[in-house]
């Protein structure tokens, strides 16, 4: 009975059993008239991979080379050509070049939070960060709309979780976090999923049966209590991801074939992008996954051409070939942000000189699902120091990566307190990537 | 002193037929006639008819976007801007030469107009006549000094039905300031605090559902007037109520609740569920196996009060509450950054500050006032004197402890925690339990609160400020220059102070200091002046820009409306900055919620003031916040749920019990033992979880036990607890050393325990939210208590598990098992050292750098012959196990064992012997212990608080 009203006069209880149907309902048919409208394109993605690339890597030297910007802010990498006509980037992803076709980039993307944490926080919501909400990430909406398969964790987070982070809609949207990354070749040790000290399946389902015969005392009361039927139905679920073989095949990159494994390397980013792969192959619905150390304050250059690029490119493109390999592109959102681009001018704390955080113009990637690939939306200006035009926020990217997943963001959930709270408020969809 | 508040107060002793003046009919009765020439008033009338219309609400004009070119204050009570917004400017919603004509009239009337908000109002209706008269009368706005609300009057004051579909119809009355009172029933909006119980139709109309017991909420103007009404269970009601013991005042209070409602309470609990429940609420911690044997044979009568008073003066109970006291106070590392120049200390800081108080009993206001009023300096402390306590402090070696510390500043410190608005909201969760972030941008939609007071009141969180004193600066650059530090700043100092405070030098520490009141502060009034002349500018320059229009004076024009553009950014300058000033400076006058206006410039700290408010006895706040955050932690929904939301719309379930304990508290002298005392003793909350058919759907009166998850620090510890050696159980119960209770802050630095934690929801401690913490059930926990290694390990733990005791007992070995486990993670972690460190010298290697080389090379060597130990006794659990014989009394004893460690109980002859034959179905005896404890960790009694 116990009930908790909203700003709007809603009450818990009610949204509860409204959430499911008539929020749903006026929400949805508010989204398929915009459908019917054109202003939306049906999506295609069922599943959704977000790679975090904390630190906040400079878009100068990866995906909006400036080679005719003065010296000061130029920095020493030349572009390429790539396998998409017109599109050009850094001479150190010559991987990435080669399959240029199967994804966007977005330039002239701007914010103005300078601070890791926050930056992140915006990146990894599509909500700027205030002081008394914490907003889902990506990985935790999406497990709310869409579910997963009852015999595995629908959303996975490889390594920790980051700030993907679930946010007000509460623990049960938390991923799963691995803690490690799996290492090449060899089996890979899940928290929760991999058997552990020694267990069988059949040791499991002894215990299992041992479980079902003790657990009684409160037996015929479990329906009358949303926490015991809670309990109930997870345990259900705990037993037939613990025991589902496919589960732990997921997780089992020794199993993929070696020709398919090999071009992701051996890297840890390599093997991670090679497990979200197969996770999503096997049914999990969302993945994240980062590749970390962009911070490039100091010898930005060298930093990035022999510690970040070669991972990035290595590992990213093999996702990308891997996912449409296995026929899996069309049906999977990728999106690929740090927090922030890096200052333009190159600064002299060091002889080969940094570049320190710059929120106002950076990049970000997207592929999959309805996105086209080989095209490059939005322009920075002459030094990419701002956007061109008016430039895209971390809004519309968000709506834009819901949107390929099939998520209306304009959809507003109740904050814990009951506050109404759209998923993402001040987003537009960028169509451009879709035609 | 409770402006507003009287209003509901009156509510309850009305019932009188209001005398003196006429009661002026409704509205809908007045504008029935069409020839009705009556003037209706915007405040009074218009802008509250608008609400009913639902024109105000959120997803149409109330939207701060506004909807179709319109806004309106959301829950209508700005006044001036919906009036504005309507009747003025070119956008103008009225006409006032044809009236009939006007768009607010029109566009709802028929969908011609194009009406995103569809058909609102019918032509002819006396909403719509209303509405005309107030247009062709001018649309005049509110009068200035237009009357007071001084009580809502709603009737009846309680409704009791007896069956589904019954009707009652509630009845309005407004008394102004004036001494006038109009029934504004058909200008209120009625809302249903559940639908389950009883319905409300706009006009008022009540329709009684299921049985249960609710409030139905009236709102206008500033009003909001909640309504009880029930609807009995059984018909076990009033004299027709069984005897039910009572024997404490609580009981008292709680049974007379529950005789209305016709629901008899369960049974006392058992012997061991009560130790079980008291044990986890109270101190956190899970009874050892021979705690429960003691308390179950002891046969004295008062035991249980014996067992609470013991309880009270653990660790256990000194470490959980100061966690929960962390929690609503937002002890959050990663908020505390660069606020000490260590890291994660001030939240220690934090943590060991109220646990000193907790552990003396210190009472509750002194507590809060140590923290509401602190500064970082203690009385008479000059800069240096403090910054020398506080390196010492700070240095490794030293045994002093914060907790001596006059204050606890930090709270005034966190990066959350500087504007005054996020202060006003913070110290109105932590300290009052009420919500008024709401009036931050609208008025309160479930409470008095509007946005005028909400900025009042942030005056007095405008004069207290963290960092370097300006006032100490020469003491602080003298500090510095002393360690050879002279122009340092930000990271390159953070950088040398931890390496200079561990050799015990003294360096200029950050505080919280209050900012004196200046003699001409007075809330920004030559501000005010200043940005009239300012605006007085603009209007004349806008003149000219007209005038030359006119006269077709293309240069002067040109001209005038460049001078014009700048005289209006002046304007926008001059406001932001003086907005700034203000800040700086600090309000002259600030005013408490619902109560006076104090001038700020009395007092040398703004913040005193405040510290008094809360004591004053006749605060409603201050006390019934914390005993109903109390109450919720006994019985998982607070008497006034949810329990940082005590509001007009919200009121508690059971007044009469509220009210009780907040007054017995306050005449305790704000003793916290008094409370969990007073709460544990009664019957109420040692009743059996067990629920009767008059009882198995109540959640919020208290007429059972609701079974709730353990909190994410207690589950985790009880877990440890479980399946610890029985020495090892025991110091959880006297050292709080490795206690999940006894982590100092929130925050994401991770440690062994962080995952699980988070999974099952501890406090993040960061959104001025109760819900921060969650006591939620989720896959992910599941799967963790199923097959988390962290769980497997636990069971399996070495030497100190309770399975290699058993297996030491009966073999005198330990556990072979066991140490394979350990071994195994450490052979892994391992291999990946050696796989990394050849990656670096290879890269080394690339990178001639021949001395590295040789330094990775040694510690391969290292890592490698580690790596050649670990392996060797690497053999499968199954080949070494030990033979172990027990005989069938054994089996059964270690089954109880088990029992009483997880669940504090005895098995069930069923359950012992299903127990039993699994343990007899395994190779050995131990091995059988390991699934058993493995299933009774799993099992739902475990997890659950019952």
């Amino acid at each position: 009975m116990a009930t908790f009203r909203t700003c709007d006069g809603m009450k818990r209880r009610d949204f509860i059993r409204v959430g499911a149907l008539g929020v749903g309902g006026i929400s949805l048919a508010n989204y398929l008239r915009m459908a019917e409208a054109g202003e939306v394109k049906q999506p295609r993605a069922k599943a959704g991979i977000f790679i975090n690339l904390p630190g906040g890597p400079s878009h100068m030297d990866t995906f909006d080379l400036k080679p005719d910007a003065p010296k000061e802010y130029r920095g020493t990498f030349n572009p390429i050509q790539t396998n998409a006509s017109g599109v050009e980037f850094c001479e150190h992803l010559p991987k990435l070049a080669q399959c240029a076709d199967k994804f966007a980039i977005l330039r002239g993307v701007t914010h103005t939070l300078g601070a890791h944490a926050l930056g992140s926080e915006y990146v990894n919501t599509g909500s700027r960060p205030i002081p008394a909400l914490q907003y889902p990430g990506y990985g935790s909406v999406f497990t709310k709309e869409h579910g997963g398969p009852v015999d595995l964790p629908p959303f996975v987070a490889v390594g920790n979780a980051g700030r993907q982070k679930p946010g007000f809609l509460g623990v049960k949207f938390a991923p799963l976090a691995t803690g490690a990354t799996p290492r090449a070749g060899q089996k890979f040790s899940v928290r929760g999923v991999s058997l552990g000290n020694g267990l069988t399946v059949g040791e499991i389902e002894k215990r299992q049966n041992l479980l079902g015969d003790l657990d009684t005392a409160f037996a015929g009361f479990e329906k009358n209590n949303q926490l015991l039927d809670g309990l109930d139905r997870f345990s259900q679920q705990a037993y037939s991801i613990i025991t589902s073989k496919r589960a732990r095949a997921a997780f089992d990159i020794s199993q993929e074939s070696p020709e398919f494994a090999k071009p992701f390397g051996e890297d840890a980013f390599g093997t991670s992008c090679l497990l979200a792969t197969r996770l999503v192959e096997a049914g999990v619905g969302f993945v994240s996954l980062s590749l970390g150390g962009w911070d490039t304050h100091q010898d930005n250059f060298t930093r990035l051409r022999e510690r970040n690029l070669p991972p990035l490119d290595t590992g990213l493109s093999a996702l990308l070939n891997g996912l449409e390999q296995k026929g899996l592109l069309d049906s999977t959102a990728v999106f690929v942000t740090g927090e922030f681009g890096r200052t333009p001018k190159i600064n002299s704390r060091t002889a080969e000189g940094g570049r320190d955080h710059y929120p106002r113009c950076m990049f970000m990637l997207m592929a999959g699902g309805g996105v086209r690939g080989g095209q490059v939306i939005g322009k920075s200006d002459d030094k990419a120091t701002l956007p061109a035009s008016t430039g895209y926020s971390p809004d519309d990217a968000a709506a834009t990566f819901y949107h390929n997943l099939g998520i209306d963001h304009t959809r507003e959930y109740h904050s814990n307190t009951g506050r109404p709270i759209t998923i993402v408020r001040n987003g537009k969809v960028i169509e451009d990537l879709f035609s | 002193m409770l402006r507003t508040l009287s209003l509901a107060a009156a509510v309850v002793s009305l019932a009188l037929p209001a005398f003196g003046a006429e009661v002026i009919e409704p509205v809908s009765k007045r504008f029935a006639a069409e020839d009705v020439q009556e003037v209706p008033d915007f405040r009074t009338h218009v802008a509250p008819m608008l609400g009913r219309l639902g024109c105000n609400s959120r997803s149409c004009h109330g939207s701060f976007q506004g909807r179709g070119g319109l806004r309106l204050s959301l829950f209508g009570f700005d006044f001036k801007m919906d009036h504005d917004n309507l009747a003025t400017g070119e956008d103008s919603r009225v006409n006032l030469e044809t009236p009939a004509d006007s768009l607010m009239l029109l566009k709802p009337i028929s969908d011609e107009f194009g009406h995103g908000g569809g058909h609102r109002l019918d032509e002819g209706s006396w909403e719509h006549r209303l509405l005309l008269n107030w247009i062709k009368t001018g649309a005049k706005p509110a009068a200035a000094d237009h009357a007071d609300l001084t009580r809502l009057e709603v009737s009846p004051t309680e409704i009791v039905f007896s069956k589904q579909g019954q009707t009652r119809q509630l009845r309005v009355i407004a008394h102004w300031s004036d001494g006038s009172k109009e029934d504004v029933t058909p200008l209120s909006r009625f809302q249903t605090n559940s639908g389950q119980v009883a319905e409300i139709n706009k006009a008022g109309l009540v329709t009684a559902a299921e049985p249960g017991d609710t409030h139905l909420v009236v709102f206008y103007d500033a009003a909001v007037v909640p309504i009880p009404v029930m609807r009995p269970v059984t018909n076990q009601v009033g004299p027709n109520y069984p005897d039910v013991p009572a024997p404490t005042r609580i009981d008292v209070l709680v049974v007379e609740k529950l005789r209305k409602l016709g629901i008899v309470p369960s049974e006392l609990s058992n012997d061991a569920q009560f130790l079980r429940r008291v044990s986890l609420d109270l101190t956190g911690t899970l009874p050892t196996a021979a705690q429960v044997e003691t308390f179950l044979a002891d046969s004295s009568a008062n035991k249980r009060t014996r067992k609470i008073d013991e309880l009270l003066q653990t660790p256990g109970y000194v470490a959980w509450w100061t966690t929960r006291l962390c929690d609503i106070t937002g002890n959050n590392d990663d908020n505390l950054n660069n606020v000490v120049p260590i890291r994660g200390r001030a939240s220690q800081d934090w943590y060991d500050w109220i646990h000193k108080r907790v552990a003396d009993n210190v009472p509750y206001d002194e507590l809060v006032s140590g923290i509401v009023t602190a500064v970082s300096r203690n009385e008479g402390e000059s800069f240096t004197e403090y910054s020398k306590a506080m390196s010492s402090l700070y240095n490794p070696d030293s045994k002093e402890s914060y907790s001596e510390r006059e204050h606890m500043p930090h709270y005034w410190a966190r990066r959350t925690f500087r504007q005054p608005t996020d202060r006003a909201i913070g110290f109105a969760y932590t300290f009052l339990g009420i919500r008024i972030q709401c009036a931050q941008c609208h008025k309160h939609p479930f409470d008095q609160w509007t946005q005028q007071d909400f900025q009042q009141f942030t005056g007095f969180f405008t004069r207290v400020s963290s960092g370097t004193n300006p006032a100490s600066r020469d003491e602080y650059d003298k500090l510095q220059k002393a360690l050879g530090l002279e122009g340092k700043k930000g990271n390159q100092l953070r950088r040398e102070l931890p390496r200079l405070l561990k050799k015990g030098k003294t360096v200029p520490f950050q505080e919280v200091y209050a900012i004196a009141p200046r003699r001409n502060a007075n809330n920004g009034n030559n501000n005010k002046a200043a940005l009239k002349r300012l605006k007085q500018q603009v209007a004349q320059l806008e003149a000219r820009v007209e005038k030359f229009k006119e006269d077709g004076n293309k240069k002067q024009l040109a001209a005038a409306q460049k001078q014009s553009a700048a005289a209006k950014q002046r304007v926008k300058r001059f406001a932001a900055q003086a907005n700034k000033r203000r800040n700086g400076q600090g309000a002259a006058t600030a005013k408490l919620l619902g109560g006076d206006v104090i001038k700020l410039t009395e007092h040398a700290d703004a913040r005193q003031p405040l510290m008094q408010w809360l004591r004053d006895p006749n605060n409603g706040y201050f006390a019934r916040a914390f005993v109903n955050r109390v109450w919720a932690n006994y019985f998982n929904v607070g008497i006034v749920e949810p329990p940082d939301d005590l509001s007009l719309a919200n009121p508690p379930s059971n007044k009469p019990l509220l009210d009780y304990l907040t007054q017995g508290f306050i005449d305790n002298g704000y003793d916290m033992k008094w409370l969990h005392r007073e709460i544990t003793r009664s019957r109420t909350y040692q009743l059996s979880w067990q629920p009767n058919d008059t009882n198995i759907k109540d959640e919020l009166n208290f007429s059972h036990a609701v079974p709730r998850r353990l909190p994410a620090e207690i589950a985790y510890d009880a877990l440890k607890s479980a399946t610890a050696s029985d020495a090892n159980a025991l110091a959880m119960h006297t050292s709080m050393e490795g206690r999940a209770i006894a982590i100092p802050g929130a925050g994401t630095r991770r440690n062994a325990t962080s995952y699980a934690l988070q999974i099952f929801g501890r406090s993040i401690r960061d959104t001025n939210c109760d819900c921060d913490r969650s006591s939620d059930s989720s896959l992910l926990q599941t799967v963790f208590l199923r097959n988390d290694n962290e769980v497997l390990t636990m069971i399996d733990n070495g030497r100190d598990s309770w399975l290699s005791q058993v297996n030491r007992e009966l073999t005198g070995k330990p556990l072979a098992g066991a140490r394979n486990t350990g071994n195994q993670r450490g052979a892994a972690n391992i291999a990946r050292a050696i796989a990394n460190q050849k990656r670096r010298i290879a890269q080394a290697r690339k990178d001639g750098n021949d001395e590295l080389v040789k330094r990775l090379t040694v510690q391969l060597k290292r890592y490698k012959s580690r790596g050649q130990q670990t392996q060797k006794p690497q053999k499968r659990r199954t080949e070494e196990k030990a033979t172990v014989e027990t005989k069938p009394s054994d089996a059964a004893s270690l089954v109880r064992q088990a029992y009483l460690r997880t669940l504090s109980r005895y098995p069930s002859e069923t359950e012992l012997s299903r127990s039993v034959s699994y343990l007899d179905g395994e190779e050995n005896i131990v091995d059988g212990l390991r699934g058993l404890m493995w299933a009774l960790i799993n099992t739902k009694e475990f997890i659950v608080n019952h």
